[in-house]
């Protein structure tokens, strides 16, 4: 059964002491409703994602929850990266579970400490005592890939073109946000823009311009070390499986919006999901439109909410909206959303207009 | 597995710091406490309920709210409980905790009950039930935070 | 058109305050382990797999379930309800199913608490820092809060509560499993100390460790396996202040509108009319027994006002349901999992393979889950008959 997309918004702002947490969801899933013509008693699902430890509360669905319309409805939040709350939004109205879902997904990087977050998420025995983070697993990955004369060059031209995309995308964060201490041989210019995120879209499986064609999901081993390191395996079995049900190639998209925690895992990313082929990524990443106009990371990031960003972003691009950063001729769009640790878990998204 | 291994634990300790931003809806509350002694709700233009505290929308509408009204400051105490044990990081027992719906809102705000003899619990149980009236009383000082009030028996 | 599923395997570990010699990873494995044996399935024949994991804070490590990613390439994804996770994660698994995108799902739950030394700390977070933190709710005094007014509104005695504990207790006395194997009488349970007006604190459930697992399987995957088929579900979430439950015309702040509503869609997708009589085994979700109480007019088991008489009926009229038999949360209350094993033990009672607490000639069995400050209710009917 096929699903649609009615309505989309989102926000990126930083520390706006004007609104409280359920005030910024309030705003984005309100104008998300608004933008998809339809009212709230058409609505019997919300599905989120959001995470305790960025929200900075225990079981903090309880407060946020009906701030994004979950009043009297069947609402469930996911711990674990928007794209994945997509996927389950699009099965609960595959299996006629539900009509028609908010989607929504957020993070506060003003409210909390990323970094903190991040370090918790390693076991205590193993490797928490080693002060182990996500953006050290990034880093391995930087040294296994950047060993090579003409990625550098690539490497510094993507730097260079995704610094650009996020000046010209009127949704990046423009003023505030903060970047975490890159550990060798990241740079500043490879790490997200810590901001406050909120994204919201409203499913349904009556038919409008943009549809899910695809849909794929898959998973990694905890350890770092039990993982192919130079290559996202579970984003590649998650891009295979949506790209055969879309029936498309991943080199045949017309617009890819990849999450990665930094622009090393987006050149990765890119790989991982066919857009360029193995060892090519950073050079696509460089040079290639079609990756990434919104500027990835650099326009913002918050965990969990940038799966959910990234098919926003594919979204405005399929529907013509996207602004200063339009690609041309957008008729197909993939997407993906990458969970903790380090990226183990992937969502990909394919999307179409009609 | 059997054996005689050793079974570890390792201690652990989380700090995690946050700031919580109450919004200009929760500050304007706050400032009405502390500068005229004032509790506001705000009304939903779709539902008509006054919500206390004031918010600046209503969730079972999914709309904005409107207008401002100040409450009470006398109230009904719908429910209550005697907190008799003591709890990590929190007060010292016996401690009453109520929710007061104060006149012209239509909901009921949280807060403690003080002025009442705690002696036999039973006693107090029973003088609280049958949602008696009662009023808010604010400290000398006003902080501009929900402690600057808690409710008396009227 | 919904499809048909039903649940083919059960899996769980027992309930303890910690199980020292177990990693978080290990419980996990452990319950998965059961409930794949349990259904005569290796993971290949898994499609999906959804993760229940309620506060974090509570094991100590962040994303805990990542760390025992088993069967990897395969879509993993972790719900967090609070008290519901594991209802919202096998509602989740189901939905899987239902899509057509997963033939067979595994869905586990976990509660890891036992590595928590200050978890009361950890509960007292769920409330707004803004408003609330600066007084003692905590989740013994929001229950304090609702039982007070049911005594006032429906003339509940602190009595009620005690028997309500006690039989709780004693049918744990059956389940192995359970974290409590106590045999306390009501003036046992009115005897202990007094927590919060009215709650005694052996009304109160336990704080326990353990995993639960479940596979459900599409009809075409059930073969000749013995299923639980899932009849009814359904989840509703309220508003989150309490103080926002009291004066409104959908339901007072014990009315438990959420658990009535969601009870409402189960039932009617299961074909249940007459909860007393088309309903034989309840497997509830209430931490406090006081709570319990709260759940009866929501599930049509009587009307509100005749519930202090339904709760002195379950104790003499043998042709109602049977509550909570594995002796429910107040026996052993893995948060993350709790709802979880609600729908284990009701599939288990429905399969007939609940050992020495098995109820005679179980044909449909209702679990509960609740989350928040009963903000958060899901309804789960499970049966023999295969659902037209």
């Amino acid at each position: 059964m096929p699903i649609y997309i009615e309505g989309v918004a989102l926000e990126i702002s930083f520390a706006d002491a004007r609104r409280n947490l359920s005030e910024l969801i309030f705003d984005t899933v309100r104008a998300s409703v608004d933008d998809s013509g339809r009212e709230m008693g058409e609505i019997d699902s919300v599905v989120l994602a959001a995470h305790d430890l960025v929200d900075g509360r225990s079981l903090s669905s309880m407060v946020t929850a009906p701030a994004a319309g979950a009043y009297l409805r069947d609402e469930i939040r996911f711990s674990d990266d928007g794209a994945a709350a997509f996927a389950a939004a699009v099965t609960r109205l595959e299996a006629g579970d539900n009509r028609r879902s908010i989607v929504a997904a957020w993070g506060r990087s003003s409210e909390h400490d990323p970094d903190a977050f991040s370090r918790a998420l390693f076991d205590p025995y193993m490797t928490r005592p080693l002060g182990l983070d996500e953006f050290v697993l990034s880093a391995m990955r930087a040294q296994l890939c950047l060993g090579r004369d003409e990625v550098r060059e690539a490497h510094e031209r993507a730097v260079t073109r995704r610094r650009d995309a996020a000046g010209r995308n009127p949704r990046a964060l423009k003023a505030g946000g903060f970047t975490s201490a890159p550990h060798f041989p990241l740079d500043t210019g490879d790490m997200p823009l810590w901001a406050d995120i909120t994204v919201s879209m409203v499913l349904s499986t009556e038919p409008t311009a943009i549809r899910v064609t695809g849909m794929g999901q898959s998973s990694e081993p905890y350890l770092f070390g039990d993982r192919p390191l130079r290559s996202i395996r579970s984003l590649s079995q998650a891009a295979d499986r949506a790209l055969t049900e879309a029936g498309t190639p991943g080199s045949a998209v017309d617009v890819a919006e990849v999450d990665g925690l930094t622009l090393i895992d987006e050149a990765l990313g890119l790989e991982a999901v066919g857009l360029a082929p193995a060892g090519e990524g950073m050079r696509r990443l460089a040079d290639d439109p079609r990756a990434n106009p919104s500027g990835g990371g650099a326009s913002g990031y918050s965990r969990p909410a940038m799966g959910l960003l990234r098919i926003a972003e594919a979204i405005l691009q399929l529907r013509g909206q996207a602004g200063p950063v339009q690609l041309d001729g957008v008729r197909t769009a993939l997407a993906s959303g990458s969970s903790t640790v380090a990226g183990q878990t992937q969502t990909v998204i394919v999307l179409e207009a009609a | 597995m059997t054996g005689t291994t050793e079974l570890i634990t390792i201690p652990g300790n989380w700090n995690f710091d946050y700031t919580y931003f109450a919004g200009e809806a929760a500050s304007r509350f706050f400032a009405a406490l502390k500068e005229s002694q004032q509790i506001m709700g705000a009304r939903c233009p779709s539902c008509q309920r006054v919500l206390v505290p004031a918010r600046s929308f209503c969730d079972a509408c999914f709309k904005r709210t409107a207008d401002w009204v100040p409450v009470g400051p006398e109230g009904t105490l719908e429910t209550f409980t005697i907190i008799t044990a003591a709890f990590p990081g929190l007060p010292k027992p016996p401690i009453v905790m109520a929710y007061v719906t104060l006149d012209g809102a239509d909901t009921a705000l949280v807060n403690l009950v003080h002025g009442l003899d705690l002696s036999d619990i039973g006693a107090a149980a029973a003088q609280l039930q049958g949602q008696p009236r009662v009023r808010a009383k604010f400290i000398d000082e006003p902080q501009g935070r929900i402690t600057d009030l808690s409710f008396v028996l009227t | 058109m919904k499809s048909r599923m039903a649940v083919v395997g059960v899996g769980q570990t027992s309930y303890k305050r910690a199980h020292t010699e177990l990693s978080s990873a290990d419980m996990i494995w452990e319950a998965a382990e059961k409930a794949l044996d349990d259904a005569g399935m290796d993971i290949s024949a898994v499609d999906a797999i959804v993760m229940g994991v309620a506060p974090d804070a509570l094991a100590g490590e962040n994303g805990v379930e990542k760390t025992a990613i088993f069967g990897a390439g395969k879509p993993y994804v972790r719900v967090n309800t609070g008290g519901v996770t594991g209802s919202s994660a096998a509602f989740a698994g189901a939905s899987y199913v239902g899509s057509g995108r997963a033939k067979v799902s595994l869905v586990i739950s976990l509660e890891r608490m036992g590595q928590a030394t200050t978890s009361q700390q950890v509960f007292n977070t769920i409330f707004d820092p803004v408003y609330e933190k600066d007084f003692p709710l905590t989740t013994i005094t929001m229950a304090a809060l609702r039982a007070s007014l049911l005594m006032r509104v429906y003339g509940y005695s602190e009595r009620d509560w005690a028997e309500i504990a006690s039989r709780n207790y004693r049918n744990a006395l059956k389940n192995p499993l359970a974290h409590i194997h106590k045999d306390l009488s009501p003036e046992d349970i009115l005897e202990s100390p007094l927590l919060a007006w009215p709650i005694h604190r052996f009304e109160a459930c336990p704080m326990s460790e353990g995993a639960c697992a479940l596979v459900i399987a599409g009809e075409s995957s059930i073969g000749d396996r013995v299923p639980a088929w899932l009849q009814g579900m359904a989840s509703t979430s309220d508003a989150y202040a309490m103080g926002d439950r009291f004066h409104r015309p959908e339901g007072t702040l014990v009315d438990l509108l959420s658990l009535r509503r969601s009870a409402e869609r189960a039932y009617a997708d299961a074909g249940v009319t007459d909860a007393r009589k088309d309903i034989d085994v309840v497997e509830l979700y209430s931490p406090f027994s006081s709570a319990e109480a709260m759940t009866y007019p929501a599930l049509g088991f009587c009307a509100p006002e005749h519930g202090p008489r339904f709760v002195q009926e379950q104790f003499t009229d043998l042709s109602l349901p049977s509550f909570n038999p594995s002796g429910g949360p107040q026996a052993a209350n893995p948060v993350s999992a709790t709802a979880m094993v609600r729908i284990a033990e009701a599939a288990l009672q429905v399969r007939g393979m609940a050992g020495e607490r098995q109820v005679p000639g179980v044909r449909r069995a209702v679990a509960t889950g609740q989350g928040g400050a009963t903000q958060f209710s899901t309804v789960c009917v499970l049966g023999t008959e295969r659902p037209d």
